[in-house]
């Protein structure tokens, strides 16, 4: 099935994620033969588990999704300049579920569009002082048809009439979204007291039997985790599948990209990845799509330098890798005088937006939501009020009478960029191929903790206002914020020293390399991203074959 | 106070005593089992082949020394105090309260067996703690598939 590893391609498309499946399929439906390089494994569900420490919600130990403890670590430079070795599994590490399908195969599966001023957040509120907000040269309208297929390519649930109060929209979702638990009701009873609009949240899981897969059973173990009915969409059940079926495409798992190559004029005329034995290959291409997250493709293009740019593709202007960003989150933990918690997953089930945009004083905001259901054991460390003992009989009894009453509501708060957070390539860490491992340094811009402490107060209002007995919650840290949400390093731009591809995702400089995945993005948004990274690949992709 | 299991044979007698000692005033019994009567020295005898194999003889010196220091505040073993005074004890542990030497900082080992014990507790009994999913059960985490 596929080109043949050995052959000369099309295009290959390195991380078979939310951006390189949807590039994978958009190529191979228009006639191109593909080859998809993913460096993680392909795991069926019981080789991901229901694993409570090894999972990419709550790692105690090593992931059995990937990243792989034995593939190498990443250097963390502390705002103290000291550094250290961060593996896979460790907090610091900013990874992603690294399998094939990405983060899709075991992500929660938000799927918002970015608000209209999620794409001009300097000319909305002004640039602070050494941040590098900017606008992006885009905006909603160019996007809109390519949010519009996503949700219904791929398979969104979600609310038309309510999200309409937020988006231009077309067309509505292709399903309804799921029923609302007690959370929801309590929620929504709360933000009817306060006078705040409520949105059912847009989920990329199936609420009713679509696309010839079945409905969400409603488990416990949703996010984090791979599903059991194949009833949430991710790319391995949806584009990157119809791709592959198209019979000109060919998936490799447990291929690492290592270097994109080019010729002395700088084309790019293949890449050089390893193999499961350590083994080299090369394959020779007419095009490269980098959608390996934001820190892999970043890396990726540092390490592949030519005598034009010694530091790497695109890199000219030192803007590779810079940048990174993710979402502070903030959170409020409230106890409610009832049981909400009923058993009935995924459990994040409705949303406001009032707070996204346009909150006094501060720059930007966030999306607030309900959580999704948690483990017990991530209660345990995570939900407990303070001055709760953290052992003995008054926390058994604690877990036991509130464990269905707290409940948490909070949500991504857009990050003030920052030219200083960073991904290079490490002078002496290499990973367990060879290549030099991602060296992350810097925080988000101070000014996103302003952002933070007005979303705090709003999320903690709310619990209070849907009859939390008592509520609490915590400062956001100045830190870095990369992970699942991870953005930023090759920033989309019209202009070449201050970004590395153009409105179409292509790199400056080159005409068949691109970016199709967070990466590209100049700001994260209020909400969660990966509907967004789906959009892009599929408007980029689509323009890349209009101009084969 | 079950006995440990063989996967804690590395540890001496003496320290498994203290180790279940320890348990069951981190997870105490009342209407549900204790730590030991729910399976958490079975996951950690798996972890301590597996994940925390880098750790036992933190664990071990750990252990000896919360013996020591229950000799020293009451002149006898940890595992024969009552449960009010373990859980005094390891309180003033773990508020940094020693009255003899230490090998390291109490109050992290106290912390970090703390999670340990929670792990084996509160997570999937495919972790081969938390027997029959008693904890869950008993916090009303009830998974149907």
């Amino acid at each position: 099935m596929g080109p043949d590893a050995g052959a000369r391609v099309d295009a290959v498309v390195i991380g078979s994620g939310a951006g390189g499946g949807v590039a994978a399929w958009v190529l191979a439906r228009a006639g191109r033969q593909v080859l998809v390089l993913e460096r993680g494994r392909d795991l069926d569900f019981a080789q991901i588990g229901r694993d409570h420490l090894r999972n990419h919600r709550i790692s105690r130990y090593a992931h059995r999704s990937g990243p792989d403890y034995e593939d190498g670590p990443r250097v963390v430079v502390e705002p103290t300049g000291h550094e250290r070795l961060v593996r896979p599994h460790e907090p610091g590490f900013h990874g992603n579920a690294t399998l094939v399908g990405g983060g899709t195969r075991l992500y929660g599966a938000q799927a918002w569009r970015f608000l209209p001023a999620d794409f001009a957040m300097a000319s909305t509120y002004g640039v602070p002082a050494a941040s590098s907000l900017a606008d992006w040269p885009i905006g909603y309208d160019d996007l809109e048809p390519f949010y519009e297929r996503a949700e219904w390519e791929i398979g969104v649930c979600g609310d038309h009439t309510a999200a309409g109060r937020h988006w231009r929209r077309a067309k509505p979702y292709p399903m309804p979204p799921l029923p609302e638990g007690r959370q929801a009701r309590a929620l929504r009873r709360g933000a009817d007291a306060l006078g705040w609009d409520v949105v059912p949240v847009p989920l990329l899981i199936n609420s009713v039997p679509y696309d010839g897969r079945a409905a969400c059973t409603r488990c416990l173990h949703c996010v984090g985790f791979a599903c059991p009915a194949e009833a949430k969409n991710g790319s391995h059940n949806t584009v990157l599948r119809r791709a592959l079926a198209t019979g000109r495409a060919r998936l490799l798992p447990e291929a690492v990209a290592e270097r994109v190559e080019c010729d002395p004029d700088g084309r790019v005329t293949g890449v050089r990845w390893v193999d499961r034995s350590g083994a080299r290959h090369t394959v020779e291409t007419d095009v490269v799509i980098c959608a390996a997250g934001a820190i892999e493709t970043a890396r990726l293009l540092q390490n592949s330098p030519t005598r034009r740019e010694p530091d790497g593709l695109g890199n000219n202007h030192d803007q590779v890798g810079r940048h990174l960003q993710g979402h502070a989150y903030v959170w409020a933990l409230g106890e409610m005088d009832e049981p909400v918690h009923d058993g009935l997953g995924p459990g994040v089930s409705i949303a406001t937006l009032d707070f996204a945009h346009h909150n006094d004083g501060v720059v930007g905001g966030a999306m607030l939501a309900d959580e999704f259901t948690v483990l017990p054991i991530a209660f345990w460390a995570r939900n407990l009020p303070p001055g709760l003992p953290r052992w003995g009989a008054e926390n058994k009894r604690y877990m036991r009478e509130n464990y269905r009453r707290v409940m948490r509501v909070g949500g991504p708060v857009q990050e003030i960029p920052s030219p200083h957070a960073r991904t290079r390539l490490d002078r002496d860490v290499r990973d367990r191929w060879g290549i030099p491992v991602a060296r992350l340094s810097g925080t988000t811009h101070p000014e996103t903790l302003r952002t933070s402490a007005h979303l705090t107060d709003r999320a903690r209002e709310w619990l209070l206002a849907s009859g939390a007995r008592r509520a609490w919650t915590a400062e956001t840290p100045l830190a870095l914020h990369a992970g699942q949400h991870q953005s930023g390093t090759c920033r989309m731009g019209d202009d070449e020293r201050t970004s590395v591809v153009d409105r179409w995702g292509r790199v400056h400089g080159h005409d068949n390399l691109y970016v199709m995945d967070a990466s590209v993005h100049v700001t994260n948004g209020a909400v969660n991203p990966v509907l967004t990274i789906m959009a892009l690949a599929y408007r980029a992709a689509e323009r890349l074959c209009a101009d084969w | 106070m079950r006995t440990p299991g063989p996967a804690l044979r590395g540890v001496t007698p003496r320290q498994a005593a203290t180790l279940s000692a320890l348990v069951d005033t981190v997870v105490p019994a009342d209407e549900y089992p204790s730590g030991t009567a729910a399976g958490v020295l079975d996951y950690l005898g798996g972890q301590f082949g597996r994940d925390l194999a880098g750790m036992r003889a933190y664990y071990a010196a750990g252990l000896d020394a919360v013996d020591a220091e229950a000799g020293q505040v009451h002149g006898t073993s940890f595992d024969l105090l009552e449960p009010a005074r373990r859980e005094e004890l390891l309180r003033a542990l773990e508020a940094g309260g020693t009255r003899t030497t230490w090998p390291f900082d109490a109050a992290v080992f106290v912390s970090t067996l703390v999670g340990h014990v929670m792990e084996g507790f509160y997570a999937d009994p495919g972790n081969g703690g938390n027997r029959d999913a008693v904890s869950w059960r008993m916090i009303g985490f009830e998974v149907r598939d």
